[in-house]
């Protein structure tokens, strides 16, 4: 039982399955085993009664036919017998008449008459004349002599004696030792005094042959047997010993047990008449059945192999189910992973833009290696685009690094070829699988228009302005192949209403069904078509649709990624205000900067907080920036694109930074904080940035809030 | 900007309105001058009509708290508006003054 256990506990499930089919086959073999043994019996039964049934019907069969001989014989004796007793007169007439009798009938092979002794006292005590056919031919004798004393044989004496016609039991005869039995028939003279015995003698020797002729089973055999039960005729000695033919007739006589032969059947049946033979069949019980054994054993090898197969089969089906089962669900799993990476990657992506930058991707696969991201700080707009080499997963997981690194580097670094050189220092840091992508990025002034930008090996994006061209950028190499590649940085001021149209190659090798790419011609015209007022989005979404309808039932085979950036400072509301350097000038820095919120999409709290970080900075610029009393000028410029805020704040002072100064500490309490250092701090917080520079002369400070 | 104060219950009240800023505050820092000799007395700042505050009149109030834990008194600032609330919290003084 331990062992049971042990052994069960330690095995595998996969054992376990493979265990309990083999249990079932063998469950099912015994069923089966019990059905055959069933079926078998029920079989055998009725097999046996049928062989009955069958050897009864050929035993009636050869018995009506012996009956139908020794009829056929008394008839002959009976038809003649008239014939016989007109020649007992004229006994030169009997051999005559003894020829006819024979003649008479085919299965007669002999006859005689043998007379009671004296009958023809000229012819001496004893007269028997005998006919036999030999080949055909009849031929008669006298054949009564001191060696062959007839009045010595016992059925000639039982018939005299007892006037009835009788059969002899066969015997054999003759230097062939044939088989005969005779019917002999008392013979009367016409005076009514009994004058002879006929006799006729027919050949049995063929009913053994007969007999054995048509056996069921090699082991069968049939016997012809006195009413005494000696033996008539049996089977052939070739085929059955005669110590066995013997055996069979001691056990029906008695003499011997039937169990002296095991197995022995025997079926005996019996002439109602005379000479009351006995007909008997025997066949051994067992072997009846031999071959219906070894066709149930044969059956059951076979059933037995067909469930061996069926298990070994079933246990293929059930491992490779189990195996195709798993793989299913391991790409249910996969595909939901894919998926949750699809929506991480479309939540990189940026969703709302602004009326002057619009980009879409469309990944061929769950996910995709092409990138673009955009933002804007300082009153411009920092924008890349890219395209990871490859394609799914490995180039997803490159694209969402690249994008992230673009974001957490050009959040503080304005130059873009800086921004290029760590991303691309990065990218190549233990970059074992050699991948590397295609980027550009720039940034756009949002108000002067001035675009700065640097490439790596990106395609060249389209400068649409009153004439399309390519944007003569340096290609450089990809990022991630050489840690020291150097990306020169260029520079362009874009004209009022110049668009930059960034794209992926998945774009210009769109391939429709007959595998011709869009190509950048194509590009080009559907640039071109775009009138000049058009969206970026509008842009987008030509190209987009005319890629699509290039492509056709193409599959798409690579991400289409495209971003636009326009440079449209028609959307750009600037108001400007001079102040003197007096305090009291702070009232109308409040209502001009209430007067530009007012114009703009901005909540009370917010509007709020612009004038409050305007009026900070301004009053520390007039509070310092001139230390002297003397008079001097404040100018503030307000420019707004609907989604940043840009003060820039500029006087002829001397040089005053006001973000270096001190911030106050807002944790001290109340004893020990300073009373200054709060303008400063309430305007870096309400700001998004505040930057100094010192141009010309001048102090420019700088101050954006994204307001959308 | 108007500046009244007043002494109701033992505490001097002092209400504000309008729009407290660097102009405004000159002017507003005299108005409150009887505020820093509170000899003791709790102060009450009624900002309930006060719309707007620069960092010179987080200044005076700053001043006038100074002041007033000199003498063991409180000054607590009453019904302040979400606007100024958040300047309070930007400046890091939700944390010392006294609200209701």
């Amino acid at each position: 039982m331990y062992l049971y256990e042990s052994i069960f506990s330690d095995m595998d499930p996969l054992k376990k399955s493979w265990l309990s089919r083999v249990g079932l086959v063998f469950i099912a073999a015994v069923l089966v085993e019990i059905i055959s043994i069933v079926q078998y019996e029920h079989v055998r039964k009725l097999m046996q009664e049928e062989m009955e049934i069958r050897s009864e019907v050929v035993m009636g069969a050869m018995m009506q036919r012996i009956e139908h001989l020794l009829e056929l014989t008394e008839v002959t004796m009976k038809e003649n017998l008239w014939d016989v007793q007109r020649c007992l007169s004229r006994p030169d007439s009997i051999f005559a008449s003894m020829v006819r009798l024979i003649d008479d009938n085919p299965y007669v092979v002999g006859g005689c008459l043998a007379f009671v002794p004296h009958y023809y006292p000229s012819v001496g005590r004893l007269f028997e004349p005998y006919a036999v056919k030999e080949k055909g031919k009849i031929t008669v004798q006298q054949i009564a002599g001191p060696n062959h004393d007839y009045t010595r044989n016992q059925e000639f004496t039982f018939v005299l004696d007892s006037l009835k016609p009788s059969w002899t039991d066969p015997y054999s005869y003759g230097p062939d030792s044939l088989n005969y039995a005779t019917y002999s028939y008392p013979v009367r003279d016409y005076g009514g005094r009994l004058a002879a015995v006929c006799g006729l003698d027919i050949d049995l020797t063929w009913l053994g042959d007969t007999l054995n002729a048509h056996q069921p089973f090699p082991s069968s055999f049939s016997m012809l047997l006195t009413e005494e039960g000696s033996l008539v005729t049996g089977p052939s000695k070739r085929r059955f010993s005669p110590e066995l033919v013997s055996k069979t007739v001691d056990i029906l006589n008695g003499t011997l047990p039937a169990s002296a032969i095991p197995g022995l059947a025997i079926r005996k049946t019996k002439m109602d008449r005379d000479p009351y033979w006995q007909l008997v069949q025997v066949y051994k019980v067992d072997e009846a059945f031999t071959r219906m054994r070894r066709m149930r054993r044969q059956q059951m090898i076979f059933i037995l192999l067909a469930l061996a197969i069926l298990a070994f089969m079933t246990n293929r089906y059930a491992r490779s189910a189990r195996k195709l089962r798993e793989a299913s669900e391991e790409q249910a799993r996969l595909s939901g992973e894919l998926s949750v990476a699809r929506n991480i990657q479309q939540e990189m992506l940026p969703k709302t833009f602004p009326p002057f930058i619009y980009g879409s991707v469309e990944s061929a696969r769950e996910v995709g290696g092409d990138v673009f991201d955009y933002f804007i700080r300082d009153g411009k707009v920092f924008f890349c685009i890219g395209d990871v080499s490859g394609k799914g997963v490995p180039a997803a997981m490159l694209m969402s690094m690249i994008r992230s690194l673009f974001r957490m580097v050009a959040q503080k670094e304005d130059n873009p070829s800086h921004v290029l050189r760590i991303l691309n220092e990065e990218l190549c840091r233990g970059n074992d699988s050699n991948m590397f992508a295609t980027f550009f990025m720039g940034s756009l002034d949002l108000y002067s228009g001035e675009m700065r930008f640097a490439n790596a090996g990106h395609d060249k994006p389209f400068l649409v302005s009153d004439e399309i061209a390519l944007l003569q950028a340096k290609s450089n190499l990809p990022l991630g192949v050489f840690p020291d590649t150097h990306f020169e940085e260029q520079t362009l001021t874009f004209a009022p209403g110049t668009t930059l149209f960034m794209y992926t190659d998945g774009l210009t090798e769109a391939k429709n069904i007959e595998r011709k790419a869009f190509g950048r011609g194509a590009v080009l015209e559907v640039l071109r078509g775009c009138t000049t007022g058009a969206s970026p989005q509008d842009v987008v979404s030509s190209l987009s649709e005319a890629a699509h309808r290039f492509a056709g039932e193409a599959p798409q085979s690579d991400d289409l990624t495209m971003l636009v950036v326009r440079f449209d400072p028609g959307h750009i509301l600037r108001e400007q205000i001079e102040l003197s350097n007096d305090l009291s000038e702070v009232a109308r820095l409040s209502a001009f900067v209430k007067g530009f919120c007012a114009k703009l999409p901005v909540d009370p709290k917010t509007a709020s907080g612009l004038r409050l970080a305007l009026e900070e900075v301004v009053v520390n610029v007039i509070n310092y920036a001139f230390p002297d009393q003397e008079a001097g000028t404040v100018s503030i410029q307000a420019d707004s694109n609907y989604h940043e805020v840009r003060f820039t704040v500029t006087d002829a002072g001397i040089p005053f930074d006001p973000t270096s100064v001190m911030e106050a500490d807002t944790t001290l309490d109340a004893e020990t904080r300073p009373i200054g250092g709060l303008g400063v701090l309430l305007a870096r917080k309400l700001m998004d940035s505040i930057s100094y520079s010192r141009r010309n002369g001048q102090n420019v400070l700088t101050l954006t809030k994204t307001i959308s | 900007m108007t500046t009244t104060i007043q002494e109701i219950d033992g505490k001097i009240v002092a209400s504000l309105s309008g729009e407290l800023d660097t102009a405004a505050a000159q002017e507003a820092e005299k108005a409150l001058q009887p505020l820093l000799s509170c000899e003791g007395k709790e102060i009450v700042i009624d900002c309930t009509n006060l719309d707007y505050i620069a960092s010179s009149g987080l200044r005076i109030f700053l001043s006038i708290l100074k002041q007033a834990k000199g003498v063991g008194s409180r000054v607590v600032l009453k019904n302040v508006n979400d606007v100024i609330r958040d300047v309070l919290e930007l400046t890091g003084f939700i944390s010392i003054f006294e609200f209701e």
